[in-house]
């Protein structure tokens, strides 16, 4: 089985089947074409999105809604295309600096299509959301 | 910031390799064509600042930052998961 190494949770095992493709990478990441989702007991409800390509990348996520039960996914009709039907997770990525409050990223969430296994980053053209949402405040504007 | 007003199939020029046509205006929309070389990236300006995010985002996440998240996160689930009994 591959390993890959997360900085926050040591050396993790991950099998073929559990990688997602993100075609087009993330913003900032555009050569980053494959993550493993990585779930941990000690840290749920906190995903990791680890890049199986660069040990060093991972990015700490959490499901939309436990930040925004009401959340309302709007996907432009480009990304809408590309992700095409199935059971979508949708996550906010987090930014966790030293002595900042935690934020998360309401304006542009990974959507993963699990049936499909293929992923993008949706960034929304409406200005209902936040990149920087600190995490315990009202959400939206 | 130049202010510039066009009608729909009337363009902008910027350098001596840019150009932008407005093809289409209607209510709140706009449509835009864009020429530009391939070296130029032309994106949605709120790429932008999700780029700078993800940036800020990779870094190593502060220990102590996600415990006093995780501390919040998980007492906010137990109550819930109390309140559905």
């Amino acid at each position: 089985m591959p390993l890959v190494q997360n900085t926050q949770l040591g050396p993790l095992e991950y099998s073929s089947g559990d990688t997602i493709a993100f075609p087009f990478g993330i913003p900032g990441f555009d050569q980053e074409h494959e993550f493993v989702l990585v779930h941990s007991v000690a840290h749920q409800p906190l995903l990791f999105l680890q890049s199986t390509r660069t040990p060093e990348l991972s990015f700490v996520t959490l499901p939309v809604a436990q930040i925004d039960p009401g959340y309302h996914l709007e996907l432009t009709s480009d990304d809408s295309a590309a992700l095409d039907h199935g059971e979508y997770l949708v996550l906010a990525i987090l930014t966790a600096a030293e002595n900042c409050p935690v934020t998360a990223n309401m304006l542009a969430p990974v959507v993963i299509n699990l049936t499909t296994r293929v992923a993008l980053q949706a960034v929304r053209s409406d200005s209902r959301y936040s990149h920087c949402h600190v995490l315990g405040e009202p959400v939206c504007s | 910031m130049l202010v510039i007003r066009r009608r729909p199939g009337e363009a902008v020029l910027i350098g001596s390799d840019v150009e932008i046509e407005i093809l289409e205006a209607s209510g709140s929309h706009v449509k835009l064509g864009i020429r530009a070389p391939r070296e130029i990236p032309v994106v949605r300006k709120e790429i932008q600042l999700v780029e700078q995010q993800n940036r800020a985002a990779s870094q190593k996440a502060s220990a102590q930052g996600l415990s006093q998240l995780l501390h919040v996160l998980q007492r906010q689930n137990s109550h819930n998961t109390g309140k559905l009994r």
